[in-house]
């Protein structure tokens, strides 16, 4: 069994089971509140992470897989009164076709022009709902929230543990991914497609199942939305600011390892709530200055930086060591 | 002159002293009475939110002026929602569970507010609108009262209907932004204008992004009706003005306008100047005689007093005015009932009438105004780059309704050649 593989169960276990048990030690619900937000960018940002950090495609289409996913949740709840459970599967199965889409363009655009291409499909998305009447169209739609289910007391603390399982579910899809064969392939096709195709990596293929994943998981993100905010309208579902903070949270957090995104979107969604209330635009701000320092001095993210802490000290050892063997 | 004594004088120089420390001692022993709310303070809603944050200041400065709430020093806890209603439901989740707000006050605009009303109805909080529409309509909350003048459609834009009734008009055309707001008041004036007997020459619903209406004018102008209703927000509506002052929108036209967001704003109403001359627009108070609330002129001139400092609009007739109401409303059902249970103030305000800087206000079952009071103005006279005009009574002369008329329409070309 690898190195750290009972603590990350462990923590995998111990994550749903303390959302599930918050509510009983009186914890104030606006903390369910805002941990649902920084629960749901670990999400966004470790499903931008498998096909950005892995695989070197820049996607600028978080807004796009999380908004459908938040539509697509709302559909089936307003056609046919589905459960969450139903409401996310549905929302999962729609982000995956996205990705597929999204997948396919791979074959024609590489680089910036992959990227620009996804902001394309965010915006053909958000006229689509723009103009669905069905949906509310531009207006957004008001949801009036049934009762409580699945034994919770409020809808936030429902949507709180319902976060923290799909936050756990998308660390260990990473996880799986980063050490399997899938994420060799992905990384080989990262440093050099042709290369790696010409190695026999099957570099469509995994760029589908990445693209596939990715989207899923975004778009599964979305769909406790409109449970959440009670009002879906396109302008904030569809907002450029999901890709964005998805993007910086990975990148700051460190793209190479699957901790690195979920670091990255627990600090930064932690200090946007508090910082929301003093002004949500400096806070903008501040992740970006962050964005360009971390690109500059430490491209490997915090992952990079323990690493490198890591590495340090381990070397200082060996150094003491040699230095008493000597004397 | 009477000799006073060394005692005497200490006697009477600690008892002022007494008197003067007594009122802040009797505050802090007991906490402050907190109203929450949030608005815009960033993002393109910002110069109502900015506004509305000054104005409940105000508020909150007047009433511990007075003595405080109950006895209660009172004070205003307002966060940035950026207009959006993704932020709205988590700043009042923090407002009631973190902050432990005593009573609340709506996101000022429709959007952010909508987003609030399940997450109030099921916690059973009063909650007193901040310029809405139409925000109870699917929530149903029994504990929602509006401080904006308008109920339906019907009241917002049923008096530019009937002043184009009464001016002969038989062809309409509808022009409205596809957002929230315009889209729900586009259904009600589309209603009205069928019941009027008028016939539809042209209908078009434009992405909230459109920049370009030239198009859209020449059609109109093609199509030529009698009158245009526009269903606009603050961009949109000053694009729209300028392109239909470059283009013309025909001869026959009598009446242009309705229900367009932004030409209450100071600072559009400046930089359009004369072109507004002739537009006939919904609006919520102008310094007319027929709408000299007690309270309000002094209101306006304190607030255009602090208003520099507070970098918002000196004139703040739209948003201002009603950001004070809404705490008033509060504080008389505070004051009436001596409590702050939010079922307790909900069930005085049913009963009740109450008087405010914007009249006196009496709510329907669906909390909002029994009496809806919007009134339709026209843009007169009006010269460019003269922001202190729109103190003066004339500029903008109220048609309708009734009971707050200053003037007969003009028509639409008519007044834009004078």
């Amino acid at each position: 069994m690898k190195r750290g593989t009972i603590p990350f169960w462990v923590f995998a276990a111990l994550l749903p089971a303390a959302a599930y048990g918050l509510p009983i030690l009186g914890m104030n619900e606006y903390y369910f509140y805002i941990s649902y937000i920084v629960l749901q960018y670990v999400v966004l940002a470790t499903a931008w992470n498998i096909l950005g950090g892995y695989a070197g495609y820049v996607n600028f289409g978080t807004g796009a897989f999380f908004g459908a996913g938040a539509y697509a949740a709302l559909v089936v709840m307003l056609l046919f009164e589905a459960p969450l459970v139903v409401q996310i599967a549905v929302a999962a199965l729609v982000g995956a076709l996205m990705g597929l889409g999204a997948g396919l363009l791979t074959l024609r655009l590489k680089g910036i022009f992959f990227s620009i291409a996804t902001i394309a499909v965010a915006i053909i998305i958000e006229t689509f709902v723009l103009n669905w009447r069905f949906v509310g169209g531009a207006t957004g739609v008001q949801i009036i929230r049934g009762p409580v289910t699945y034994g919770f007391e409020t809808h936030t603390r429902m949507l709180f543990f319902v976060m923290s399982v799909l936050a756990v579910a998308s660390l260990v899809i990473a996880r799986y991914i980063e050490t399997s064969w899938l994420g060799r392939g992905l990384q080989a096709l990262r440093d050099a497609e042709v290369a790696a195709e010409c190695s026999g990596v099957p570099t469509l293929r995994l760029k589908l199942i990445a693209c596939a994943v990715s989207g899923a998981l975004m778009a599964a993100a979305g769909a406790p939305l409109p449970l959440y905010s009670s009002f879906v309208e396109p302008h904030s579902v569809f907002s450029l600011n999901y890709s964005v903070m998805a993007l910086s949270m990975a990148v700051i957090g460190g793209m190479a390892r699957w901790w690195g995104p979920a670091l990255g979107a627990v600090l930064i969604a932690s200090s946007q709530q508090f910082a929301a209330f003093a002004s949500p635009e400096f806070h903008l701000l501040i992740v970006g200055l962050l964005l360009i320092f971390v690109v500059i001095a430490a491209p490997g993210g915090l992952v990079g930086v323990i690493q490198w802490v890591g590495n340090w000290r381990v070397s200082r050892k060996e150094i003491n060591r040699s230095a008493s063997v000597v004397k | 002159m009477t000799n006073v004594s060394k005692r005497t004088f200490l006697h009477g120089m600690g008892l002022g002293l007494g008197a003067l420390v007594l009122p802040q001692r009797v505050w802090s022993q007991e906490s402050p009475i907190k109203v929450g709310t949030s608005m815009a303070l960033s993002g393109p809603l910002a110069s109502g939110g900015r506004q509305s944050q000054l104005a409940l200041q105000m508020w909150a400065e007047d009433v511990n002026a007075r003595g405080g709430l109950l006895g209660r020093k009172v004070e205003i806890v307002a966060y940035d929602d950026q207009g959006s209603p993704s932020q709205s439901p988590g700043i009042f989740s923090k407002l009631v569970d973190l902050d432990k707000v005593d009573l609340l006050i709506a996101p000022y605009g429709t959007v952010p507010a909508a987003a609030i009303m399940p997450f109030a109805k099921e916690r059973r909080l009063l909650m007193i609108g901040h310029i809405g529409y139409q925000i109870n309509s699917k929530a149903k909350h029994d504990m929602w009262f509006n401080n904006s003048p308008w109920s339906d459609a019907e009241s917002w834009v049923g008096g530019f209907f009937r002043l184009g009734k009464s001016a002969g008009v038989k062809k309409v055309a509808f022009l409205a932004s596809d957002q929230e707001f315009a889209q729900n008041i586009l259904a009600g004036a589309k209603s009205l204008a069928k019941s009027a007997g008028f016939e539809s020459v042209y209908e078009q619903s434009y992405p909230p992004s459109t920049v370009d209406f030239s198009a859209m004018i020449r059609a109109i102008r093609a199509a030529a009706p009698d009158m245009v209703f526009v269903g606009s927000y603050p961009a949109d509506s000053t694009a729209i003005i300028r392109a239909v002052n470059e283009i013309g929108v025909g001869p026959n036209v009598k009446l242009f306008g309705g229900a367009m967001v932004g030409l209450q704003y100071a600072s559009i109403m400046q930089s359009l100047g004369s072109q507004l001359n002739g537009v006939v627009n919904y609006t919520t108070y102008v310094p007319e005689k027929t709408m000299a609330f007690p309270g309000i002129k002094d209101f306006l001139d304190r607030f255009a007093k602090r208003a520099p400092a507070a970098n918002v609009e000196t004139l703040g007739y739209y948003v201002a005015p009603f950001a004070y109401a809404s705490a008033q409303i509060l504080e008389r059902a505070v004051t009436a009932t001596k409590s702050l249970k939010h079922d307790v103030l909900a069930d005085y305000l049913r009963k009740n009438e109450i008087s405010t800087l914007v009249g006196p206000i009496r709510w329907g079952a669906d909390g909002e105004w029994a009496n809806p009071r919007v009134v339709m103005v026209q843009f007169r006279d009006i010269k460019d780059g003269d922001l202190e005009q729109f103190r003066q009574e004339g500029k903008q002369v109220i048609l309708e309704p009734q009971q707050f008329k200053t003037g007969n329409l003009i028509p639409f070309q008519q007044a834009r050649r004078k």
